[in-house]
């Protein structure tokens, strides 16, 4: 029953902030352009109306095409329940796996890849593409990633990770200084952020992720930029819960529930903040070049496996 | 002479600085955050020492962290500045051997080959708990010097190679053995010579090496009967 009342409430909470910190990145990067930028509600007043429009399907589409939203929407709403954000539960067989955390993410693109494919389109086929070839390369490192949080925190589940980094300081473990590095990269990389992806491009040959949900419309594509804004969010609740988990309850009641919520809206703010001057400071960088960045990824990583072994 | 648990922790929070700047130095193509980047690693090491001497109270170190400020992140990356204002070149793109990905990937085998051959015989020679991770560091550091001094084919880039390793060997000596302060300070003069040296050439190095040579077979005729 606890369950159920933590569900209802983490994935209720994620789904509101989510699209407010998708607004803010651009709000941030439009005031460094010297632009005014869009209202802070901008993304929620797009939802609903794209939630209001018709959908439209090319007649050479299948199913896939009409499931993905909803696969997508899923798999990330249920990756959330992995993330705490509003305190953290009692522990409940095979949630806050890292292990499920990562294949529901990854089920969510695969099928992102497919819808893309499906159209038959250039654009989708092309953005299909080149997803699948940045994970291919990211994947191994994402995992050498947690490998490294799990020698780390000493498990493999996100609540109890959630719980020693609580418990503990950066002082006792500075090794979570290099590892959220890594997150960091990951973050960008996920999200399709600038060096790796443009997210203002719409019609642009370099485009990855918007290639793909070029040719959904009305609530599909509601759902598709939903399910993106929530990944953005459980993955920067992953670095905020590690590096800054301050505020983060694991005895819930009305006020340390509230008094975590507030804290981290402010946190997530802050770090959207971060992610907006990052994308500005950076052009979008090759696709032969990207490599480069995940390796420091997996450098800082396997660096954090070297410090456990030196303690 | 303070003895507090809290200071092994800042001292590892700065060895995960100076293993971020070295990835970053490896990698980074920008001369000037190159050049930022190595002041910033200097600043941590001269916390480092500063940090140690906290804990020992040995003077030298105080001493050396102050010459290390004053040095390495001052007057090197100043002087350094101005030899890439003389030269017109923003960035260096040309690599030899290794491109950064294998850079970086040579870099971690490199480190854990340190640790995993170190950790044969050093924590006998000394019970002091942070003298294994900083000699692992500090030689790491050098080796990554090492390698940058090999693979970047800009003159400028080398030397910040060269100043790279010079960091690392100055880290492993603040753990491994106390140096006399002259030598140290004889180490540090040496750096500044080199800069000087090479700020004095500088004007006749455009891009690379080999171009260097080729201006200076040119003057071989003045030297013929």
């Amino acid at each position: 029953m606890s369950f159920i009342i933590y569900a209802l409430l983490n994935t209720a909470f994620v789904m509101l902030i989510s699209p407010l910190f998708v607004s803010l990145i651009k709000k941030v990067k439009a005031y460094t352009q010297g632009r005014e930028g869009p209202p802070l509600l901008q993304t929620y007043y797009m939802l609903l109306k794209l939630l209001k429009k018709e959908r439209v399907y090319s007649d050479n589409t299948s199913l896939i095409m009409r499931i993905t939203p909803y696969i997508n929407i899923v798999c990330v709403l249920v990756a959330s329940l992995c993330v705490p954000v509003v305190y953290i539960p009692a522990q409940i067989a095979g949630f806050g796996s890292i292990i499920l955390f990562l294949y529901l993410l990854v089920f969510a693109k695969f099928f992102m890849a497919l819808a893309g494919l499906d159209a038959g389109s250039t654009f989708g086929g092309m953005g299909s593409s080149r997803e699948m070839t940045v994970s291919a390369v990211i994947e191994p490192v994402i995992i050498i990633v947690f490998a490294a949080l799990g020698l780390l925190l000493k498990t493999t589940n996100l609540y109890d990770m959630f719980t020693t980094s609580l418990n503990s300081s950066l002082f006792i473990n500075p090794s979570t200084l290099l590892i959220s590095l890594s997150l960091f990269i990951i973050l960008i990389v996920e999200t399709a952020r600038i060096p790796v992806d443009n997210p203002e491009t719409h019609l642009e040959l370099t485009m990855i992720h918007e290639a793909m949900i070029l040719e959904y419309s009305g609530s599909d594509l509601a759902m598709m930029e939903m399910s993106h804004a929530v990944k953005q969010t459980i993955l920067m609740a992953v670095f905020i819960n590690i590096l800054i988990p301050w505020g983060l309850t694991s005895a819930p009641n009305a006020l340390t529930v509230s008094i975590s919520a507030v804290t981290f809206i402010i946190k997530g703010m802050v770090l959207a903040v971060a992610v907006g001057f990052f994308e500005s400071m950076f052009a979008k960088s090759r696709l032969f070049r990207l490599p480069n960045l995940f390796m420091l990824a997996f450098f800082f990583s396997f660096s954090t496996i070297l410090f456990e072994l030196l303690k | 002479m303070i003895n507090l648990p809290v200071l092994d922790d800042i001292t590892k929070i700065l060895f995960v600085l100076v293993l971020a700047t070295a990835a970053l130095i490896i990698t980074i193509r920008t001369l000037t955050s190159l050049l930022n980047i190595y002041s910033i690693q200097s600043w941590v090491i001269a916390a480092v020492a500063f940090v140690l001497y906290l804990k020992n109270g040995s003077i030298v170190l105080l001493l050396l962290a102050i010459l290390t400020i004053a040095s390495k992140a001052f007057l090197v990356p100043f002087v350094m500045r101005r030899i890439q204002k003389s030269m017109h070149i923003k960035r260096d793109l040309e690599f030899r051997y290794l491109t950064p990905i294998g850079s970086i990937l040579v870099g971690t085998a490199m480190i854990f080959l340190v640790y995993w051959s170190f950790s044969q015989f050093l924590p006998e020679l000394s019970s002091e708990t942070m003298f294994f991770p900083g000699a692992v560091i500090g030689v790491s550091l050098a080796l990554m010097g090492m390698m940058v001094i090999f693979t970047r084919k800009q003159m400028i880039t080398k030397i910040l190679g060269y100043l790279t390793m010079e960091n690392g060997v100055l880290l492993f000596s603040l753990f491994v053995a106390e140096l006399p302060f002259i030598i140290e300070l004889l180490i540090i003069l040496d750096l500044v010579m080199l800069i000087v040296l090479a700020t004095v050439l500088a004007f006749g190095i455009d891009t690379s090496i080999d171009e260097f040579h080729d201006k200076l077979n040119s003057f071989t005729l003045w030297f013929k009967e």
